[in-house]
């Protein structure tokens, strides 16, 4: 087993879950802010990455049951009503995924000896590492 | 001029303000700051720390090493340096002159800190030099203000700040806004 009590599972579990509910809002967000021709470009990976954000949101919330607790959210995010170019769509959302990837390799060592769940942080990892590549390959000059 | 507009002229937002802090705050206590500590620190998430930092980042403010450690540049530690003193000054003028509860005051100096100019931080700067220098005659003054407070009646005909409307009671029982982190 891990080192961490339950209740600090949890914490790290919430933290997870705040990363992909935030990161969701931003794909929502960003995906209604590119407009025109950017909005064709870019629409669907923006449409997509919101989809599997809250779909990952979701996992960890089941996780978080399964412990016998209730998802705790706290965000603090403000999005303003200004429209977004492609690229920068992109590289905002590179900017958050790779601060996913990082929650999640962080979480990585804290649950060390808990198979099951590092097991599930290291699919995570492979998921993420997976969205960044492709983020980055968009953006490549 | 359009004065209103000169707040969103400003150099850097509450939040920015509060993210160099945390960079400062964190390498005074631990010799570095990562995006982790400083969301740890100010209970928001990687992401929003990093989306924060881009901005502060292309601003020359905030510098990021191979480690992925961030350290403020010589401009971000003037600034961080100017935003402390600037809330020491409003806090110490918040609550020792004006008599503003302790808690209150540290609220209010943390939503003004990056908001007042330097020019009037240095006569905020100037004044409370002055009543340091001169302690007694503070107290008497801060006694004859309280005193004189009290004789508010809220009727704007008597009073010799007031034209057409009572101002104390414009600002009467405010519900109080969010604190700062």
């Amino acid at each position: 087993m891990t080192g961490l009590s339950k209740s600090e599972v949890v914490a790290e579990l919430n933290r997870l879950f705040a990363e992909e509910v935030e990161a969701a809002l931003r794909y929502l967000h960003l995906s209604h802010a590119v407009r025109g021709t950017d909005y064709l470009l870019v629409g669907p990976v923006l449409n997509k990455g919101f989809q599997e954000t809250i779909e990952h949101a979701e996992v960890i919330a089941h996780k978080i049951r399964a412990l016998g607790a209730v998802p705790r959210l706290e965000l603090n995010l403000s999005l303003g009503p200004q429209s977004v170019a492609a690229r920068e769509a992109l590289e905002l959302a590179l900017t958050f995924e790779e601060a996913a990837l990082e929650a999640y390799q962080d979480a990585l060592h804290k649950v060390e000896g808990d198979v099951p769940l590092e097991e599930f942080i290291r699919s995570q990892i492979v998921t993420e590492s997976e969205h960044v590549a492709e983020l980055k390959q968009l953006l490549v000059e | 001029m359009d004065t209103w507009k000169e707040f969103d002229q400003n150099v850097i937002s509450h939040s920015a303000a509060h993210h160099l802090m945390a960079i400062d705050d964190l390498i005074g206590k631990l010799g570095y700051a990562r995006v982790s500590d400083i969301a740890r620190q100010l209970n928001i998430t990687r992401g929003s720390v990093s989306i924060s930092l881009q901005p502060l980042k292309k601003a020359g403010l905030v510098e990021q090493d191979e480690n992925r450690h961030l350290r403020l540049s010589e401009r971000g530690q003037a600034l961080v340096a100017a935003i402390k003193t600037k809330r020491h000054l409003m806090q110490r003028l918040l609550a020792e002159v004006l008599g503003v509860d302790a808690e209150q005051a540290e609220i209010d100096a943390c939503k003004l800190e990056h908001l007042v100019s330097n020019e009037t931080a240095r006569r905020l700067l100037s004044f409370l030099r002055f009543l340091d220098a001169q302690p007694g005659r503070i107290r008497d003054i801060v006694t004859a203000w309280n005193a004189f407070d009290q004789q508010c009646d809220r009727d704007p005909a008597r009073c010799p700040i007031c034209a057409d409307e009572c101002l104390a009671e414009n600002v009467s029982d405010q519900p109080q806004q969010g604190s700062c982190p």
